[in-house]
């Protein structure tokens, strides 16, 4: 469904991504961690070209991509991003959040973009919301309507860079709660996040970036009873 | 208190011809507003464009416009340009300060489109939307709303700055002083009465552009 092969990524002298090969099937939901500065962010950007690669090739469903010649807004519309602050659009209600892509985009008819952005925000548990502008919401609300939007746009692929780390704790669970149901519905997930009970119980892989590579690639099961590496261990023992 | 009175004679005497002058501000006023507004927002998405040749047009002309006296413009577009055309005080006068104002309403587009938290850029590609659909959807709606307060600042500076055009003999509001303190004798009540006309309109206008504001933050938070 997404294939990264030897990607190369530098901002100015430094390079923070050192050649990363990874492949996420279809359905598959892969957790990304590591300490800060690892190069995981990066990634998830690199995946959705909001950041060019210097080096390699990104695959999305079989077609490789082309940042001279494809044309990149068609390619983002096929892969969905959450983001840590959110990014809602402030001038604009939840339900015009949601229908804004859909529309403008895929010029879907309203009464069609309004019937789907509904049904997703029931989905997310905000329908009573749809009316209300995001500076009421809050942040665990906020994140909810974002994974909608992105829903809204039928991705083939959904990032998230780090949905959880910018919440009050008492908030992470209902994020968590539809992120876990999005999965479970066979939906294709790349996850940033230092939550690791999420990457436990939800992940069907679990990956560490250590200095821009992949230095563990494993099950949860495998990676937080049994990893190999050492600096994976030491993470571990520094999360729990 | 016998200023008071004089003050209120020049009043009586001048309004009917004042309240025509002011017509006339008001007008040259609403042109170089929409003039401006226009120039301005041509010039602020050439600013921000990735063209060079786009940024480099519009640096020389907000450098050459905000770089010379308003007044030299008026003088330039009424007497200096005859032989391409002949403009009227008015229309000279208005398209003048329309330029002028351009210069300086480009730059307060230009910084409140750029002041949009880049996440909003980021959150409209990352959904598929083109670099235009997310400037027209996304980031200028938010980044107009922000411009209203120096917006309307730079309006405020546009009604006083009308009065410049006296000086190609638009028969504005300051003009009209001037001819009336000229036959008068009372330069003193004359020009305190023009001052007040203009107070006037400043606050009117500060008026409206407060219940424009206020509606705008009851709508959206």
């Amino acid at each position: 469904m997404l294939k990264g092969t030897n990607i190369h990524k530098s901002f100015g002298d430094l390079e923070v991504l050192k050649g990363i090969d990874l492949e996420v099937a279809p359905s598959e939901v892969v957790v990304l961690v590591g300490v800060s500065g690892s190069g995981k962010s990066t990634l998830l950007r690199c995946f959705n070209f909001l950041e060019y690669i210097n080096e390699g090739t990104i695959e999305i469903d079989g077609h490789v991509v082309d940042p001279k010649k494809d044309k990149l807004s068609k390619i983002r519309a096929e892969v969905g991003m959450v983001f840590q602050h959110f990014n809602l659009f402030p001038h604009m209600t939840v339900l015009e959040n949601v229908i804004e892509a859909p529309m403008i985009v895929k010029n879907m008819k309203k009464a069609d973009a309004v019937a789907l952005a509904e049904q997703l925000l029931e989905k997310v548990g905000l329908s009573d919301k749809a009316n209300v502008y995001p500076s009421k919401l809050s942040g665990g609300q906020k994140q909810r309507v974002a994974i909608a939007r992105s829903l809204a746009m039928e991705p083939k692929v959904l990032l998230f860079d780090e949905p959880t780390s910018a919440l009050d704790p008492e908030l992470v669970g209902e994020v968590l709660a539809v992120m876990q149901q999005l999965a479970q519905e066979g939906m294709t997930m790349v996850v940033v996040t230092h939550e690791m009970k999420f990457a436990k119980e939800v992940a069907d892989r679990v990956i560490m970036l250590d200095e821009g590579v992949i230095i563990e690639s494993a099950d949860p099961v495998t990676f937080f009873e049994n990893p190999s590496h050492d600096r994976t261990k030491q993470f571990i023992q520094l999360v729990d | 208190m016998e200023l008071l009175k004089t003050v209120f004679d020049v009043f009586l005497q001048t309004y009917p011809g004042f309240l025509k002058a002011t017509l006339i501000t008001l007008q040259i006023t609403a042109v170089a507003l929409v003039l401006g507004t226009i120039l301005g927002l041509i010039f602020a998405l050439m600013k921000i464009s990735r063209s060079k040749v786009l940024q480099t047009i519009a640096n020389f002309y907000i450098t050459i416009i905000r770089g010379t006296p308003l007044i030299v413009q008026i003088m330039f577009l009424y007497f200096g340009i005859t032989a391409l055309v002949v403009l009227s005080g008015f229309w000279a006068g208005a398209i003048a300060l329309g330029i002028h104002n351009g210069a300086y309403i480009a730059e307060i587009f230009r910084g409140a489109i750029q002041g949009i938290d880049k996440g909003q850029r980021e959150a409209s590609s990352s959904l598929g939307m083109t670099r235009a659909q997310s400037m027209r959807r996304i980031i200028f709606p938010q980044a107009l709303k922000r411009s209203i307060p120096p917006l309307g600042n730079q309006f405020i500076i546009t009604l006083k700055d009308s009065s410049l055009v006296y000086i190609i003999s638009v028969p504005e509001l300051f003009a009209m002083a001037n001819r009336e303190a000229a036959q008068n004798w009372k330069s003193l009540e004359t020009y305190l009465v023009v001052g007040a006309y203009y107070l006037v309109l400043v606050m009117i206008f500060t008026y409206l552009l407060k219940l424009y504001e206020n509606k705008l933050n009851v709508d959206k938070s």
